[in-house]
């Protein structure tokens, strides 16, 4: 009999955290909850509950997709860390997907502005079209301000800021990039921090 | 029994693997000094994006170098705070997956406690016990009837000794990190200036370094201003004999008042030679244990030790729900 494939996929760089469990391309379980930026608490129960609910140990996992953001830097960190660490543990392939994406994949539209507030203004942003059920990005993840972006830019049919990723349709999708080397996995920030920012002013 | 430490409180990424709380294979630390030198300090933002950088090949190292398989670990100790926020929600989402992994039992340590017990690593700690807590987050007095049972007598009501060590360091434009260069030049120069010893006969175990600070600032700025020559190494010298003697003083009056048969020092500022000097030539009726000084600075070996006896002493093992506290109490 083949080995089944078993994908954990663990998204924590927005309000919500999203965990799902895809059994030979079948999501057979999720979460999509809005937990108020509780991730550190919430997502190893989550993962738990998911898991045992499916009868399968986290070591059985034989791939993990990971949302690496552009989100919040303290959220996306966490489900990062846990992919990271259940790669290298178990010697199992990690697979990156922008946490963009992921929001979009929600919408059956056309296309898709995928927004995450980055505040005073600012928002992560990508865009993607979709034709046939197969998702591909016109505007990879950036940081824009969102005044200024709407006004040069065409309007999709649908703008997303919350919605629960559609998983089979992500893996029908090249939106997924291989980690080559896991203990190089980062999340994806799109900004340098503050003080890095501000050395070279002063 | 073989206990797993993981730290990542501030700026340095720690796994370590501890046998019977006392046997150190493998201790793992990837420091960012480097990094953060360039900003005079520990950036909080830049310090979490370290930590998740480092975090598997520091498990990797620490167990190759231990020789064990992860399955051989009984319990997995993970610092849960005090500490910056963002830096210990690494170490504690990759501990609760190497736990969850294996089912094995997770314990979150205080990291006072780890730095308290690192001295257990060399030493044997004997109750009544006293330790003496120096570092750049705290200076407390803590009294030990048993293990694991941490009792506070006094602590700063402003600085912590080490932040005042590192700011007295940056107005003397002394090199990131500056409590060891202070103290450095402190060996070469002489108490000049006799700075004020605060709270030194206050008859409690209160500390207060805020003063004394702005009494060296103040008098630097105005040395500076009329253009007179003075030496940075008796600069050092003046802070660092006003600091030790308030330290010592009060350590030795509660060692006194609760007739202990051990004091240890733990934390960072424990590496200080001139305290770890004054002490040992003040206090020669109990024995004085200091951890070597690998073991003063941040690392996981003494939070695997602290997890051992935590977790020895009967204390329950935490679930999936454990979360870092950047304002944890001891």
């Amino acid at each position: 009999m083949l080995k089944s494939s078993k994908i954990l996929v663990i998204d924590t760089a927005t309000d919500y955290v999203f965990l799902s469990l895809l059994i030979d391309g079948i999501e057979v379980g999720y979460t999509y909850q809005n937990d108020v930026r509780n991730h550190a608490v919430t997502v190893m129960p989550k993962l738990d509950e998911l898991l045992k609910k499916a009868q399968i140990a986290l070591k059985e996992i034989t791939e993990v997709i990971v949302g690496i953001g552009p989100g919040s830097y303290t959220g996306v960190r966490i489900g990062v860390t846990i992919a990271k660490m259940i790669g290298y543990l178990n010697n199992v392939p990690v697979k990156t997907v922008s946490t963009l994406a992921l929001l979009a994949s929600s919408s059956s539209a056309a296309k898709i502005m995928a927004r995450i507030d980055a505040r005073r203004g600012n928002a992560f942003t990508a865009c993607y079209s979709q034709e046939n059920g197969i998702m591909k990005a016109t505007i990879s993840d950036i940081l824009v301000n969102v005044e200024q972006f709407d006004q040069t830019h065409e309007i999709p049919d649908e703008i997303v800021i919350i919605g629960k990723p559609d998983m089979e349709k992500i893996l029908r999708s090249k939106l997924t990039v291989f980690v080559k080397n896991i203990h190089e996995l980062v999340p994806n920030y799109l900004q340098v921090t503050e003080a890095e920012r501000n050395k070279g002013k002063i | 029994m073989y206990v797993m430490g993981v730290e990542s409180s501030c700026d340095e990424t720690s796994v370590a693997i501890v046998k019977d709380g006392k046997t150190v294979l493998a201790n793992v630390v990837l420091s960012q000094i480097d990094i953060h030198k360039e900003y005079g300090g520990v950036v909080p933002e830049i310090a979490s994006r370290e930590h998740v950088k480092g975090i598997s090949l520091v498990f990797d190292q620490s167990i190759k170098k231990a020789g064990i398989q992860y399955k051989d670990i009984d319990l997995v100790a993970v610092t849960e705070g005090p500490g910056l926020i963002g830096s210990l929600l690494v170490g504690v989402a990759a501990a609760k997956v190497v736990a969850m992994n294996y089912d094995i039992p997770i314990i979150g340590i205080h990291h006072i406690a780890g730095h308290i017990y690192a001295n257990n690593i060399e030493h044997d700690l004997v109750f009544p016990c006293l330790a003496l807590v120096v570092s750049g987050g705290h200076t407390e007095l803590i009294l030990m009837d048993k293990h694991y049972q941490f009792k506070k007598i006094g602590e700063t009501v402003d600085d912590a000794v080490g932040e005042a060590y590192d700011k007295v360091a940056r107005v003397l434009d002394l090199p990131y990190p500056g409590g060891p260069m202070v103290d450095k030049l402190a060996q070469q120069g002489k108490d000049l200036y006799h700075f004020p010893r605060p709270l030194f006969d206050s008859k409690d175990y209160q500390f207060s370094f805020s003063g004394l600070k702005s009494h060296v600032i103040n008098l630097h700025h105005n040395l500076s201003q009329r253009h007179e020559v003075f030496e940075l190494a008796d600069f050092c010298a003046s802070f660092q004999e006003a600091v030790t003697d308030v330290l010592v003083k009060k350590t030795k009056a509660a060692a006194k008042e609760y007739q202990v048969k051990q004091i240890i020092v733990a934390g960072g500022v424990a590496a200080n030679k001139g305290l770890r000097g004054k002490i040992s030539r003040e206090i020669t009726d109990i024995p004085v244990c200091f951890p070597s000084l690998g073991y003063c600075t941040d690392n996981a070996a003494m939070i695997a030790v602290a997890g051992f006896f935590k977790y020895k002493t009967g204390n329950k093992a935490d679930d999936y729900t454990i979360n870092g506290n950047s304002r944890l109490e001891l």
